[in-house]
């Protein structure tokens, strides 16, 4: 609870500071929050949620301000999003919700870096090869933004664990690497009535979309889910350093609109990213 | 007979050399066999090359969307003027 004095106090480190574009903003630097934060025994988001209800902005997100204003800031670390999968876009999208101000970020991965993840996995360094994703990326999340509440599961997603694990979140981000995880999670959330941000790659492209609970979805691109191939091209072409940095980017422009309410989710149309012919198409699906 | 345009995506595109192209047909199935008599070979020959073995049509393993849904959801497969066909590579990575 913050509580009067908690406020007069977020008021008492205010200061102005300006920006590039020449306006004036009331900030609050990293080492107030957490002063506050420690003094009063509440957790470091409130402390910033409470200083941007008084359009005062925690100095880290002053970048943000633009484009989200201190309602969306706020709106973002209020919510809970989960990222199903800590691998190649997961990596990506887990490292930018923490940049960006999400508040709890709910990561869920079973397997251990490897040689072969480091040429684009963004969390994957050589001295956690063998460690759990999950583990790492809740360590790097805490490193950039201490604010950020991170509960890995170092478990696999399934039928069985979906409610559990994605019941808390707010939107769902598609981190998988196969097909039928990804109809199981698209099922899941549709069930509890949470958006999920799909997104895939192979080779110099990628495809992405926003599924709402009653938007078309996966089978409309891959049609009924049985006799499915588990991997696709991918396993042929691999995938370079910058295509998932590419859609998981994108896939994080998707929750920051559904969170905040800013801009046009990409619903019911697949867009489809060839970074090689230098292509974007948005394909309109249909049920 | 319909007019239907044709989409390549992503690796198909560049394996063929091609965008797009439009079909003068009267059913799916012509439009299929048209693209499979025209396409079908080269497409095969570029995936082996790159050592990728597919097996059936380029309509086997590749993702078609008829103006947007999957063929395998259709349950009439007549095709309309103006019609588009989305045809690309399965992705599954992350």
């Amino acid at each position: 609870m913050v509580d009067k004095d908690a406020i007069r106090r977020i008021n008492e480190c205010k200061e102005i500071c300006l920006a590039p574009d020449g306006k004036e903003y009331p900030v609050i630097s990293l080492k107030a929050v957490n002063s506050i934060a420690r003094d009063k025994g509440i957790a470091p988001r409130e402390i910033e949620i409470a200083a941007l209800e008084r359009d005062i902005v925690p100095r880290r997100y002053l970048r943000n301000m633009g484009t989200i204003a201190c309602e969306g800031q706020a709106k973002l670390l209020r919510s809970a999003v989960a990222v199903v999968g800590a691998g190649g876009l997961g990596g990506t999208i887990i490292e930018l919700l923490a940049r960006q101000g999400v508040g709890h970020i709910i990561i869920i991965d079973d397997d251990c870096f490897g040689e072969e993840d480091l040429n684009r996995q963004l969390l994957s360094r050589e001295e956690d090869l063998g460690e759990y994703k999950a583990i790492i990326a809740a360590r790097r999340v805490r490193e950039i933004n201490s604010a950020v509440t991170v509960t890995p599961f170092v478990e696999k997603l399934t039928r069985g664990n979906a409610y559990k694990l994605l019941k808390d979140a707010q939107v769902v981000v598609d981190g998988l690497d196969n097909l039928p995880s990804r109809f199981a999670v698209e099922k899941a959330c549709r069930n509890l009535g949470i958006p999920f941000v799909y997104g895939t790659i192979a080779g110099f492209s990628g495809q992405l979309m926003t599924i709402f609970p009653k938007d078309r979805g996966l089978s409309s691109i891959y049609g009924p889910p049985h006799n499915l191939p588990e991997r696709g091209i991918e396993v042929e072409t691999g995938n370079p350093c910058a295509t998932p940095a590419m859609i998981a980017a994108w896939q994080v422009q998707e929750v920051i609109k559904i969170i905040t309410g800013i801009g046009k989710p990409l619903r019911n149309h697949l867009l489809v990213l060839d970074a090689r012919e230098g292509a974007a198409d948005k394909i309109e699906l249909s049920r | 007979m319909a007019s239907i345009t044709v989409r390549f995506y992503s690796l198909w595109r560049l394996y063929l050399g091609i965008d797009r192209l439009c079909l003068e047909v009267d059913s799916l199935e012509e439009a299929l066999a048209q693209l499979e008599e025209r396409f079908g070979s080269r497409l095969r020959e570029q995936l082996q090359v790159r050592g990728i073995q597919v097996a059936g049509k380029m309509g086997d393993y590749s993702l078609v969307l008829l103006s947007g849904i999957n063929l395998r959801n259709l349950k009439q497969t007549r095709l309309r003027e103006g019609d588009i066909l989305h045809i690309f590579p399965p992705a599954a990575g992350g």
